[in-house]
């Protein structure tokens, strides 16, 4: 049985499938309290099926983009948890897990603000192959670089102008299992979150400004 | 009679770290994984930097101290978790892996007060004798706590603004050491003389500690200084900032231990292995016939083991957290 934790999206999700068929989805729309309240969902999903943890084979993870704070929280959960019952994680990218929303065009294209003009973003078909590689990018260098001789619609929950069809996250995730339930998995201590920007201090510290604590 | 193990976690800032304690006072295994090599390259310490780390390296931590301690999660009676106060990207890493292992084997999940911690680190030394008062230094806290029993805190002061040793860390910044720089400046103040003019900090009845305006004096002094053409003498200027810091924390703390009628002190933190401090005590405690306990350096800075044996004491009073425990940047000591 497959343990799907997210905990990227303004939603907190746990679902568990034996094989790929769906056994239970609990979704819960997330508030600041994601970090007292996903292990009691995951808890009351697992009671409510009466699903034992030692039954759980793999886990998948949405490892990000998004709210760096929320991936660390499901990211942590599974690894703590693969590593103890030795067990692999299989991450995910919520922005494939998004690009699961049904769409008429040829490409689509999910979506994360992350504000001054720049978000994350991937381009995927309607098989969900990815055509362009997800990553934090500036929203007109991504404008840019989208193919101009496909349809395109872009996926997400943030108000961003784009002159392309937008729509709101449907997500799948029956599709995201069934795509990767053969992925071999990582090594638990290897599964670590994809944020796909490096932390302000890093950047600074590259452009050779030094983070000044005396400010603070 | 059988004992109690506990498996311990600390996260709560540049330090990952996980510990096995019997009994509240034999450590079995400890690991601590610090940050400070990469923080230091910031200068400081960087929340965000510092939770990518915990989580890259939580579950290594955790394996290697099982392995050290050649236990099993099964063998483990309670989870014990420092929940705050922190940085809370940080506490929220050791949080999530700690409930997650409570989930998992039915263990009880005990939450610690992070100065808690920093107390019972000296429960690893020798037994813990009450009353005491402790005083906790570091480079987040300085409280002042009077105790009369186990697990029974009561908070007669703490800092109003910068703790000690953060005070510490910025002086050495305008002194131009590295960071964290602190110990840096005790070993220069060893080397210098009291020769410039610094405020004695918050110098009044209260048991509270103001450490920002000492601070702000030396930056303005150096500044001053350079302005003029005039040289700044290194190890005097941190001779002359040392001994206002140690007056003031032994003035006040020795007072707390003259109106509570107490005979025992514990000094906890970081700070705690300022030698100047440390010399000062040593000298006050005798002549005042007061039992002082400083914990051995590697209990000093933050570990998990300081964790485990405090939540021993509070696993023994009945305290357990289910698996909505949150982490908390703030919260008092009780």
């Amino acid at each position: 049985m497959i343990l799907f934790l997210d905990t990227a999206s303004s939603y907190r999700i746990v679902s568990v499938f034996d094989g790929t068929k769906e056994i239970i989805t609990k979704l819960e729309k997330n508030d600041i309290d994601l970090s007292s309240k996903m292990l009691p969902l995951i808890e009351s999903t697992l009671n409510e099926a009466s699903i034992k943890p030692s039954q759980i084979d793999k886990i998948m993870v949405v490892t990000g983009p998004g709210s760096f704070t929320g991936i660390r929280i499901g990211v942590t959960i599974a690894k703590t948890w693969a590593w103890t019952l030795k067990k692999k994680i299989i991450p995910i990218s919520e922005l494939e897990l998004l690009s699961t929303t049904p769409f008429d065009g040829d490409y689509i294209v999910p979506y994360i603000d992350a504000r001054r003009d720049y978000g994350y973003a991937g381009v995927y078909d309607q098989e969900g192959n990815l055509v362009i590689e997800d990553s934090h990018i500036k929203r007109e260098t991504l404008l840019e670089k989208l193919p101009k001789n496909k349809k395109i619609v872009f996926v997400t929950d943030d108000q961003i102008e784009v002159p392309y069809p937008i729509v709101e996250p449907s997500i799948k995730i029956s599709k995201i299992i069934a795509k990767h339930i053969d992925d071999e998995g990582v090594n638990p201590h290897e599964c670590n979150p994809n944020y796909l920007k490096k932390t302000e201090a890093e950047e600074n510290l590259e452009k050779g400004n030094l983070h000044d604590p005396l400010r603070d | 009679m059988k004992k109690t193990y506990i498996l311990a976690i600390e996260s709560s800032c540049d330090e990952t770290s996980v510990s096995i304690i019997c009994d509240g006072k034999e450590e079995i295994a400890t690991v601590v994984l610090s940050q400070m090599d990469t923080h230091a390259n910031f200068g400081g310490v960087v929340p965000e930097v510092a939770s990518r780390m915990h989580i890259e390296n939580i579950t290594m931590v955790l394996e290697e101290c099982l392995e050290k301690a050649n236990m099993k999660m099964e063998d483990v009676d309670a989870i014990a978790i420092t929940y705050g106060p922190g940085l809370i990207g940080s506490l929220l890493i050791g949080l999530q892996a700690a409930k997650t292992l409570a989930y998992l084997y039915g263990k009880p999940l005990i939450p610690v007060h992070h100065i808690a911690g920093h107390i019972y680190a000296n429960n690893l030394v020798k037994p813990m004798e009450f009353p005491l008062i402790s005083l906790v230094v570091s480079g987040g806290h300085t409280e002042l706590i009077y105790m009369k029993d186990h697990y029974s805190f009561e908070k007669l002061g703490s800092t109003l603004d910068d703790a000690v040793g953060e005070a510490y860390d910025k002086v050495a910044r305008v002194l131009g050491l590295h960071y964290p720089g602190g110990p840096l400046v005790d070993k220069l103040a060893h080397e210098g003389k009291d020769t410039y003019s610094l405020p004695l900090p918050l110098d009044d009845d209260s048991y509270n500690f103001s450490f920002s305006g000492i601070k702000s004096a030396v930056i303005n002094l150096s500044h001053n200084e350079h302005q003029r053409g005039n040289e700044i003498i290194t190890e005097n200027l941190a001779c002359s900032f040392q001994n206002r810091v140690v007056e003031i924390l032994t003035k006040k703390t020795m007072r707390a231990l003259r109106e509570k009628n107490v005979k025992h002190l514990i000094i906890a933190g970081g700070v705690a292995a300022n030698k100047g401090l440390r010399e000062k005590f040593t000298e006050l405690c005798e002549k005042e016939d007061i039992e002082l306990t400083v914990p051995a350096m590697k209990y000093c800075t933050d570990n998990a083991a300081m964790i485990g044996a405090a939540g021993y004491y509070a696993y023994k009073i009945g305290r357990r957290a289910d698996l909505s425990l949150n982490s908390k940047a703030t919260d008092r000591l009780q």
